[in-house]
């Protein structure tokens, strides 16, 4: 398992790579020491956990996770700031208190080896980082059912949370796994396996009722590539 | 004399009940002024109660004066009033006696008041007095500045890394961390102490936040000799030196110098903590928790005549400047 350990203090980063040797199964191929060095050595190592610590000269570490488009499993170290983490409680996250404590380091890392890893760079994006406002979600992507352009962002309907995305909704899209999302019209994107009925509309477009959602209208364009879908899958 | 034709004995059969009965409702009326806090009323509030009262009370005297009256001379109209007002018909000279009692009870009911009011004025105000004190003393304390726990932990981590690699620099930590600590924790005790004295557990502390930083912490120091003997509030040049590296040097990748002065000026101690900050500071109108409780107990301690402020007015800098008297 190929680790990136990320903190702006040398002392902490030295501590906790020896920390880290102790364990076999775990290599650290790398280190950074502040947000830009971090996202640099994640794109170029692609690890498959980074250690990273939140406060950071230049932007913490929460600035880093909402700049990456494949986000590798994190596990946060902070000194104190719990409540920097507990925004994260919805997903429950792995955070590390430091000093770090050589028993809770093992079982982090048990229950990470315990699930798969999804490093490969090729492969759909499974999940996203959001931050909006004072709110931190990691967003699993296939329980998102309907992606909505707002300007030069993104608002995604997940569950009774509507998270806003800061990237647009064309650079979004391509990231996205085509055998499960689905370009409705100018401005959404439908979640397939949120599709509760469809109906026939004028002019040849559609209306799909979503589950626990919004009707959507499917454009005349979109609607034959969706109907020529359907027939085939 | 009016009295002369008025055997004694009889007069005082009439006026002793009369006289213990109006003691009997002063007290009456007392216990329920205390029962139901008629002093903490509103003025008019108060007054309608106390009017009622008095008319209740004159004319129950004024009942009790005619029934003894009728018993002891058989005629409802006290000789007294007889006396006065001979020249009268008996309704007018009955008015006229309901009028002389209710004006002794009024008189009385006022000189009774008027002392209670004030009795119960003087110590509300004692009461908020040390109410006040209380406040300041609890407000003191709480705003008292203690080591942040972040930096402890960190200073901790630290530690635990140099334990390994630099054994002698592990134990030079763990001296400044104990000195540090103890100041922090005896600064309960004591509101004021030397710049001197101050400046010590500063070092302390820079020493730990060096140890952090690294070379990205420098300080830069100009403290003039007259400063020293200048009692401040405890952990107060911490806390700016502490907003100075959290806001400013661990917030910049290259870090800088923080730059603290002292100086007496005119009667007043002036003291400055300068350092570089990031240029894209977001929450520029936030003054933190740590500057803001600064604030506060300075102006608990010396009222107007200290001060604390924050300029950001340059770009890239901050200068915290406190002065207090000397």
């Amino acid at each position: 398992m190929k680790a990136l350990v990320v903190d702006d203090e040398p002392l902490a980063r030295r501590e906790l790579r020896r920390m880290l040797d102790a364990f076999p199964s775990v290599k650290v191929v790398g280190e950074a020491g502040n947000v830009d060095e971090a996202r640099l050595r994640i794109e170029e190592l692609s690890p498959d956990v980074v250690f990273l610590d939140i406060q950071m000269p230049g932007g913490s570490g929460f600035d880093l996770l909402t700049q990456l488009d494949r986000v590798p499993r994190i596990v946060f170290t902070t000194a104190y700031d719990q409540y920097a983490v507990k925004a994260f409680d919805v997903n429950a996250l792995d955070y590390l208190l430091k000093p770090i404590e050589p028993e809770r380091l093992a079982t982090t890392l048990r229950k990470i080896q315990a699930t798969p890893s999804h490093a490969a760079t090729d492969a759909p994006l499974e999940q996203l980082f959001i931050r909006d406002g004072p709110r931190c979600w990691f967003v699993p992507l296939r329980e998102v059912s309907v992606f909505t352009s707002e300007g030069n962002y993104v608002r995604l309907l997940w569950g009774k949370e509507r998270p806003l995305l800061g990237r647009s909704l064309a650079a979004l899209e391509v990231k996205l796994d085509p055998m499960r999302f689905f370009r409705a019209n100018r401005s959404q994107v439908v979640n397939l396996d949120f599709i509760e009925q469809v109906e026939l509309g004028e002019g040849g477009r559609l209306h799909v009722q979503m589950r626990d959602g919004p009707e959507i209208e499917v454009s005349r364009r979109q609607a034959r590539l969706f109907r020529a879908r359907s027939t085939v899958g | 004399m009016i009295f002369a034709s008025q055997p004694w004995s009889k007069a005082s059969a009439l006026w002793g009940p009369v006289s213990l009965a109006g003691v009997g409702l002063t007290h009456l009326l007392r216990w329920v002024i205390r029962r139901h806090g008629w002093l903490s009323l509103p003025p008019f509030a108060l007054l309608g109660r106390v009017i009622a009262a008095t008319l209740l009370m004159a004319t129950a005297s004024y009942l009790l004066t005619q029934a003894l009256s009728q018993a002891v001379y058989g005629t409802p109209i006290a000789p007294i009033t007889t006396a006065f007002y001979h020249r009268l018909s008996s309704t007018g000279q009955l008015r006229n006696l309901f009028i002389i009692i209710l004006f002794v009870h009024a008189a009385w009911v006022a000189i009774y008041l008027a002392f209670a009011v004030q009795r119960h004025r003087y110590q509300a105000e004692l009461h908020q007095a040390q109410l006040g004190r209380a406040l300041q003393t609890a407000e003191l304390r709480l705003l008292k500045s203690q080591l942040n726990p972040h930096f402890l932990f960190n200073a901790l981590n630290g530690l635990r890394s140099l334990i390994a690699d630099e054994p002698a620099r592990a134990r030079d930590a763990v001296t400044h961390l104990a000195r540090a600590l103890r100041y922090s924790l005896a600064s309960g005790d004591e509101d004021l102490v030397s710049l001197e004295r101050e400046l010590e557990m500063v070092d302390d502390y820079l020493a730990l936040e060096s140890m952090r930083l690294a070379d990205r912490l420098r300080v830069d120091r100009d403290i003039a000799p007259e400063t020293r003997t200048v009692r401040i509030p405890a952990m107060l040049l911490q806390t700016l030196v502490e907003n100075a590296i959290k806001h400013g040097i661990a917030a910049l990748r290259p870090g800088g110098t923080v730059r603290i002065t002292a100086q007496v000026v005119e009667m007043e101690l002036i003291l400055r903590v300068v350092n570089p900050r990031p240029d894209d500071t977001t929450n520029k109108t936030s003054v933190g928790v740590g500057l803001r409780n600064a604030t506060e107990r300075l102006r608990l301690l010396f009222g107007s005549r200290a001060s604390l402020r924050l300029d950001l007015s340059q770009a890239g800098q901050a200068t915290a400047e406190v002065r207090l008297p000397v």
